[in-house]
């Protein structure tokens, strides 16, 4: 079970991580706001899957709970959760406390 | 000459170390004469099935021997008779030999004979039937017959060798068999070690000086990890196959044992092992140098076309053979300079990133390069992202795994194109198989 809050503390400590591993000081200065995909966003297609992948060892760690969280149903959402911060944050909220 | 006739020739020269001792050549064709002697008094009338079971040793390549010279059908089996009720079931075995160290027992298994029409054209030309079964990661296993006869006649042209080799592959494998027949054809020592750990093969090696290693990629990586080199002096050629061998771990090992030839071996269950050259010793190409082996690219895929290739299977259709004969070997390869190949990995295996394609050995190769990993497997997942995603398993000792992880993918990073780059980094305490899966 992870608050928003907590959830938002572990995207952002994952991003800054993926920033410095990829070299792009930009993600370590994300925030809320951050576009992660799409138009003029932070990460390409891998850099994404990355993240995901990364986030869901994390979410392993912290609540020992495996989770999925790029699915097909969260790729068919009207609003993508991949595409900021703050969406992805509530996703992973969401997603542990199913 | 014959290899039965061979091996009484050899006499008093050493012919297989393990367990039991070490059994001369002269005491192995006894074991085959009382072998014989116990097939006589089972009075059979026709060729039979029977299952073999047991590991290298003198017995079980007595009774191999002894079972091939009368025309019957042998399935060598590993391990003990309650892990293969289905296989013995599938060749319709009525007779079991169960075989350890110098010692054999048979037993009678209850069963109609075979009506196979494979057994039965085998059973028409008078020719025996070796049995040996895929390893079955893709469902059942599949039984391919082989022409016994034809298949130990191609070691006829062995000249005499002193260099002890070890057995690594097992006795159920065409690779294992080979290096078998190898070293009696040639009248040198098969040493057989207690077990396949590496720390049990290196002191196998020193003890009996043993000369030619044949291993797959994946157990000469865990042989230097074990850091066992000071017991490996002995050795002179190494042969590898089985599976891709990523150019890195190569030049690990030629670093490791400068004295030492590495030679690729190539060869499938189908079509036996193959007769191979490397065009030099560091590289990973390789070329077939088999008069009785034909080969061709197809779409990427090797063709092969021998003449020890099985008169078909039990329990499956003959789709990878063409009607005139060439086996669809299921190897994506690369054709080099000068008739030279490099073998990728299995078709089935590329892993497909947003349409972009890889193989696994590719991305294995690079991981292995980075300090702290022990091993690996890389594999596709599927990602609703990007269709296919690149996962890799590694085994590492390593205490901050997050650092490695950072480190295994900046590696990726610098040498790989972008696609290739594992995603997914998980760590496991060991990973099983080979690389390749598949048996060889």
């Amino acid at each position: 079970m992870l608050t928003r809050e907590q959830a938002l503390a572990l995207v952002l400590r994952r991003l800054a991580a993926l920033g410095r591993e990829l070299r792009k000081p930009a993600l370590e200065q994300a925030d809320a706001q951050t576009r992660l995909f799409g138009e003029a966003a932070a990460l390409d297609s891998i850099g994404l899957v990355t993240l995901i992948a990364d986030l869901e060892e994390d979410i392993r760690v912290a609540t020992g709970k495996t989770v999925t969280l790029a699915d097909e149903k969260a790729m068919s959402r009207l609003t993508s959760p991949f595409r900021r911060v703050d969406l992805l944050a509530e996703y992973v909220a969401e997603v542990t406390n199913r | 000459m014959s290899l039965l006739s061979r091996i009484t020739s050899y006499s008093a020269k050493p012919a297989l170390a393990g367990a039991w001792g070490v059994v001369t050549y002269g005491e192995l064709a006894g074991m085959i004469a009382a072998a014989r002697q116990s097939l006589a008094q089972l009075k059979l009338d026709r060729p039979t099935a029977f299952g073999l079971v047991g590991e290298h040793g003198p017995a079980s390549a007595a009774w191999l021997l002894a079972l091939a010279e009368a025309g019957h059908f042998v399935a060598p089996l590993s391990g003990n008779v309650a892990e293969h009720p289905a296989k013995l079931a599938l060749i319709n075995a009525q007779w079991i030999v169960v075989a350890e160290a110098k010692a054999a027992k048979l037993l009678p298994r209850v069963d109609e004979p075979s009506a196979h029409p494979l057994f039965a054209q085998l059973r028409a030309a008078g020719a025996a039937g070796l049995v040996l079964f895929s390893s079955g990661t893709s469902g059942t296993p599949k039984a391919m017959v082989h022409d016994f006869g034809k298949l130990l006649a191609s070691y006829d042209a062995r000249h005499e060798s002193d260099l002890p080799l070890l057995a690594l592959l097992g006795f159920d494998h065409i690779g294992g068999l080979n290096t078998l027949f190898n070293a009696l054809a040639s009248g040198a020592l098969l040493v057989v070690p207690p077990s396949r750990a590496p720390a049990d093969v290196a002191t196998a090696i020193a003890r009996h000086r043993v000369a030619i290693l044949p291993a797959s990629p994946t157990f000469l990586n865990l042989l230097l990890a074990a850091d066992v080199l000071a017991d490996l002096a002995s050795l002179r050629v190494i042969t590898y196959g089985t599976e891709p061998m990523p150019e890195s771990l190569l030049h690990r090992l030629k670093a490791a044992l400068p004295r030492v030839r590495f030679i690729q071996t190539f060869g499938t269950s189908e079509t036996g092992i193959s007769r191979t050259e490397s065009p030099d010793a560091g590289s990973t190409f390789l070329r077939f140098e088999d008069p009785a082996l034909e080969w061709k690219v197809v779409d990427d895929e090797l063709w092969l076309r021998s003449r020890t290739q099985i008169a078909g299977y039990l329990n499956a259709s003959n789709e990878r053979f063409t009607a005139d004969g060439w086996f669809r070997t299921g190897d994506r390869v690369e054709k080099g300079p000068h008739g030279t190949l490099r073998i990728l990995g299995r078709l089935g295996e590329s892993i497909n990133v947003g349409g972009e394609k890889l193989m696994p050995a590719e991305v294995e190769s690079v991981v292995l390069t980075v300090p702290g990993v022990t091993d690996c497997r890389v594999r596709g997942e599927t990602h609703p992202l990007t269709g296919q995603t690149v996962a890799v398993d590694v085994v590492s000792f390593t205490s901050d795994q997050e650092a490695l992880r950072a480190a295994i993918r900046i590696a990726c990073r610098e040498r790989l194109a972008r696609h290739k780059i594992p995603t997914r980094v998980t760590f496991v305490p060991s990973v099983s198989g080979e690389r390749m899966k598949k048996v060889r």
